[in-house]
């Protein structure tokens, strides 16, 4: 039985950089999800291997934008496996393993965000895919990096921030430290899988050896701690234990407006426009804020000052102005404010995709704005939506042999 | 071993502070020839954050977050408003194979170097531009610095504590994400490039970047039309999912549930095992309308504990659960170090320190920290000579003249 596609998975009337790689996306988490679905955006065509029955885990976070078909239409899953094509595969039965080795001969990467070990469980360990497929790049995705003493432990987006140090620095003094929104610890792990696999892809193309990229979600937040681990590594100055809050110097910070929040990140040159925007130029020629060693001096009051600008306020109209005059202030967007934003509206970054079952909704594009080979729209796949296509198109399986997987649930 | 994958790369970085130079330096990691460009009289900011008392000779050398930001690169200094300093990089440019920046919208058409004019000298060239906005909209030329970006994309509205105010990010985290993307954009291009011939121009705009980063929020927004709510470290669904004090000053630890079996793994580690019977938390779904009440419970039961008793007590259960590292627990903690993960660098002016290393970790192709970060204008001689052919005479014209110098002007800093 071909259960035919309800519609084009997505639009290649232009080409992708990535054109003609293929993928095999073993991923059930955040983090391997996004690395794919910027790789298929960009050409690479991804095939996300998911479980039978349930498929992928990310299914079944909501919203749910249809509730007769919510393992179809969370807001997750449709985000992050839009351009993918679907395969249902039991990779822990012996005829899924077949498959999946005559899969791995047919790709160019493979990405696994799963428990470490898992390829190895699968029949695909290192040794087998160097002998087997010396050009093939794997990346391998893991809270901890694939081998030391953490290797193996159980990790969440949260305990991911918690160990990256990212998390010490987030949240007021007087709470306990605080996670950044939404899933940032797995979107970061994800992001650099991305450029990880594509520099494996590269070497892969121009010497012919493939490899395999051992990227952990820990060292990929702790290699951005801004000035805090540089200045301990190096001065042994300890900057980070304390969190900042929203407001850590007068120079940044997030202050209350009558309608909402306004952002502030003056450096030195900016803080004549910051002065001016605040009606306040007096400031300049105040020798308690004239300079930036005289503003440190006047943190405080410097502070309190910004903070009785801010609440008379109104975010937009004082954006705006100070886009015009070059001042550093910005206001904190939620949802509809990113909805009805001119910017955004004018460069097409919001944009609606159509799902058969999920109905045409908004979402976020291109990350990368290429000229010559941009960002290809497309929708997530129903679950199992291209198993038939795959097993009979690449791996030349037949009615008969469809028939036994299906009924051993291989599929 | 092969050879690191951008072996024969080079790529001319225009950019400074953190979201430029964090993408050059993963692609100085991976085996690219970067040239970083300064002006004389307009170095990068980082080299001003030094910490150091003021009167520590050459601090711009010795800048622990600029040296950080800028290993596996090569220091060239020039002063792209002249004319014979914009001539020298459109030679060096010729000679390239992509050209990165993060200026504000406008000044790659002020210095006249645009991407027309990049590809007059180098047909294929590929340019990376990395603005806070983009090139195009109403709010292209408005200033746009780091912790701005997460305000603007949408992070900071969803970031904070149960009924509180937006949080801001601890760092200016749309910069390093964009670092991240811009290195993959260089890659992606030079992928297409080895296919087809063509470079291209690209650009990021920062808070689109992130904005990606919460696209679950953005298409649920769409569906629902109803702001999410904050719910500080509480997961939509999971619980309990929360930061719980330790013992000692500051300390806190971690736990998250994903399912039953984890929270009744958690109640036994807890030596409440009754906890996972309890009417208000045995299901997950009512779990999580009760986990205030829960919360209680944990921080009742970890807060006179260490984190290595409750890592020691909860990890052997298989509850997912970390402390939570402060910077400096970071550069000691026993998993990194057993990894390799810091790596003893020397640099000639600075001194000697442990730096984070590469983070993709290539079987065949170790990433070592090859190069230090540079010194300010290290590199002058040898781009001036060995890459555009200039004689002594020449280079010492270069510098008579402000061209480009061997010290930089900090005062635009100050």
């Amino acid at each position: 039985m071909t259960s035919p596609s309800p519609s084009p998975l997505r639009d290649t009337s232009r080409p992708g950089a990535l054109d003609g790689f293929r993928v095999l996306d073993l991923s059930t988490s955040v983090a391997g999800a996004y690395c794919t679905k910027l790789l298929a955006a960009y050409g690479a065509d991804v095939i996300k291997v998911e479980r039978p029955g349930s498929g992928d885990p990310i299914r079944s976070h909501g919203p749910f934008a249809s509730p007769e078909a919510p393992n179809e239409t969370g807001a997750l899953h449709l985000y992050l496996n839009a351009n993918k094509r679907s395969l249902t595969l039991d990779v822990t039965s012996i005829s899924g393993q077949v498959l999946l080795a005559e899969l791995a001969g047919q790709v160019d990467c493979i990405v696994d965000d799963r428990q470490v070990g898992s390829l190895d469980a699968a029949g695909l360990t290192r040794d087998v895919r160097n002998a087997r497929l010396p050009k093939l790049v794997t990346t391998l995705l893991s809270a901890y990096g694939q081998d030391g003493p953490n290797a193996n432990l159980p990790s969440t987006n949260l305990t991911q921030l918690a160990t990256s140090g990212q998390m010490a620095l987030m949240g007021e003094a007087e709470q306990e430290p605080l996670k950044a929104g939404g899933y940032q610890a797995e979107y970061q792990l994800g992001l650099n899988g991305f450029t990880a696999t594509l520099a494996g892809l590269f070497a892969a193309a121009t010497s012919g050896i493939g490899d395999e990229i051992d990227v952990s979600a820990q060292e990929a937040m702790a290699s951005t701690l801004e000035l805090a681990l540089p200045a301990y590594a190096f001065l042994q100055v300890d900057t980070g234990g304390v969190r900042r809050g929203n407001i850590p110097s007068s120079a940044i910070g997030l202050y209350p407006c009558v309608d909402g929040f306004l952002g502030v990140h003056a450096m030195p040159r900016n803080f004549p426009a910051l002065a001016r925007l605040m009606d306040m130029a007096w400031m300049l020629e105040d020798e308690r804020f004239s300079t930036s060693a005289a503003r440190l001096q006047n943190e405080d009051e410097l502070r309190a000052m910004l903070y009785m600008w801010a609440l008379e306020q109104e975010k937009k109209p004082t954006y705006e102005r100070a886009g015009r005059e070059h001042a550093p202030v910005a206001y904190v967007h939620d949802m509809p404010d990113l909805f009805e934003s001119e910017h955004l509206k004018e460069r097409g970054y919001l944009h609606e995709i159509a799902h058969p079952l999920a109905g045409t909704l908004t979402y976020p594009g291109a990350p990368i704005q290429m000229t010559e080979t941009p960002w290809q729209e497309g929708r997530a796949p129903l679950l199992g939506e291209h198993t038939d296509e795959i097993l009979r198109g690449m791996l030349n399986r037949t009615d008969a042999d469809m028939a036994v997987f299906r009924g051993h649930g291989v599929i | 071993m092969a050879a690191l994958p951008l072996a024969g790369i080079r790529i001319v970085d225009l950019t400074a502070v953190w979201a430029g130079p964090y993408a050059t330096r993963i692609l100085g990691d991976m085996g690219a020839e970067v040239i970083k460009i300064e002006a004389p009289r307009s170095p990068d900011l980082l080299r001003a954050l030094s910490m150091l008392p003021p009167e520590t000779e050459h601090s711009w050398n010795k800048s622990a977050y600029f040296n950080h930001n800028n290993r596996s690169k090569k220091s060239t200094i020039l002063d792209l408003a002249s004319e014979t300093g914009r001539t020298l990089f459109l030679e060096l440019v010729a000679k390239s194979d992509v050209v990165i920046e993060n200026y504000r919208a406008e000044v790659m058409d002020k210095l006249n170097i645009n991407y027309d004019v990049l590809r007059s000298v180098k047909e294929d060239i590929i340019l990376v531009s990395m603005p806070g906005h983009g090139k195009n909209g109403p709010e292209r030329d408005y200033v746009a610095y780091g912790t701005n970006v997460e305000q603007l994309a949408g992070l900071a509205s969803l970031s904070g504590y149960l009924d509180g105010p937006p949080q801001k990010s601890g760092i200016s985290y749309g910069d390093p994400v964009a670092g991240v993307a811009g290195a993959g954009a260089v890659m992606m291009a030079l992928l297409s490039r080895s296919k087809t011939g063509k470079g291209q121009y690209i650009e990021i705009a920062q808070r689109e970047n992130l904005t990606a980063m919460i696209g679950e929020a953005v298409v649920g927004y769409s569906i629902t039309g109803e702001t999410p709510a904050r719910m500080g470290n509480r997961h939509p669904f999971y619980s309990p999912h929360g930061c719980y004090p330790a013992a000692g000053e500051n300390r806190w630890f971690t736990i998250a549930c994903r399912d039953d079996f984890e929270f009744a793994s958690l109640a036994y580690a807890m030596g409440v095992p009754e906890l996972a019977d309890d009417p208000r938390f045995a299901e997950a779904a009512i779990r999580h309308k009760n986990q205030a009440e829960l919360d209680e419970i944990i921080a009742g039961w970890t807060a006179n504990k260490t984190e290595d008793v409750l890592a020691a007590q909860l990890e052997t259960a298989g509850v997912p659960c970390a402390p939570v590292l402060t910077p400096r627990d970071v550069y000691h903690d026993e998993h990194l170090r057993e990894r390799g993960f810091f790596e003893r660098v020397t640099h000639a002016e600075a001194g000697e320190w442990d730096m984070e290393r590469p983070v993709y970790r290539f079987a065949a192709r170790p990433a070592r920290i090859e190069r230090n970060a540079p010194m300010f204008g290290e590199h002058n001689d040898q781009v001036f000579s060995e890459i555009l052919g200039l004689s002594r005479e020449q280079i010492a014209d270069l510098r008579a003249r402000g061209i480009t110098a061997d010290e930089p002007d900090m005062s635009a800093h100050r």
